[in-house]
């Protein structure tokens, strides 16, 4: 039951990320708006959801929209491959035979800014979450036991 | 490729991607650090990195696919952050600052070697 969740959790995170991938394009060695806005609305429901909602809902629940849904919505290897790329230009870049320069105060600031606003999205999503209940932090965001 | 064709493929890929996630992360679940993602997430950009690298001799379509679909399910942001965020409040801020440091260096050092390989071998 729960690989059943996470499949079609999956399919539909996988496809909302990939229409806000379409709504805001961006090249290759562009800052990636849609990567930024995808882990840091993921970041903010999955705290949410971790805080509030975890530990009164069956564990497919838990699978389906937060191993799912929430972790295939949010992506760290589009963030990677971002600061790789505009962090090494060249040929990454510009196809073969390219010697674009690479910019790598750019490609720190693609990690800085998912890391750091993912981190307090995730802190907002959990302490609103939580709210006068108490701490509610004994589950798993991938819905195991606790980490 | 048509674009549906292509959509039903990364949509496909993405299952794929999130279904070897939720394996490894319950391999991981008695684990006290994130090991599982961190592990998951180091592997997506090693060949995130390569699928770059190998963009240009890709057919079309392939490298959307594999890079959108694929990569981008298999790895994730949100279980990241939130799990960072509750070892800082389960009083563990080494381990929070290690997770943070460990996933950027192995990320970043896959998917600049994934992408350096490739590019040499095309």
């Amino acid at each position: 039951m729960s690989w059943l969740a996470v499949a079609a959790g999956a399919a539909v995170g996988t496809a909302a990320r990939y229409g806000i991938d379409l709504l805001l394009p961006h090249p290759i060695d562009g800052f990636p708006w849609s990567t930024f806005i995808v882990n840091a609305v993921g970041s903010l429901a999955l705290g949410w959801l971790t805080a509030a909602l975890w530990d009164r809902v069956p564990d497919w629940v838990r699978a389906g929209l937060g191993a799912g849904l929430l972790g295939s919505f949010t992506t760290f290897s589009a963030v990677m491959v971002s600061a790789i790329a505009i962090g090494q230009g060249g040929e990454l870049v510009g196809g073969p035979g390219s010697v674009l320069p690479g910019d790598f105060a750019g490609a720190a600031l693609v990690v800085f800014a998912n890391v750091f606003v993912g981190i307090v999205c995730a802190l907002i999503g959990l302490l609103v979450g939580r709210g006068g209940r108490g701490p509610r932090l004994a589950s798993t965001p991938e819905g195991g036991e606790d980490a | 490729m048509t674009g549906l064709a292509v959509f039903g493929l990364l949509v496909g890929a993405g299952v794929l991607g999130g279904l070897l996630r939720h394996g490894a992360a319950l391999l991981g679940a008695k684990s006290r650090f994130p090991t599982a993602v961190l592990i998951v997430n180091a592997a997506g950009s090693l060949v995130a990195g390569a699928i770059l690298g190998a963009a240009s001799t890709l057919p079309a379509g392939i490298p959307l696919i594999l890079l959108t679909g694929f990569c981008g399910a298999l790895t994730t942001f949100s279980t990241f952050s939130v799990d960072t965020v509750r070892l800082i409040l389960a009083r563990r801020g080494g381990a929070a600052l290690w997770n943070i440091i460990s996933s950027l260096a192995l990320g970043l050092g896959c998917a600049a070697l994934g992408a350096g390989v490739a590019l040499a071998i095309i």
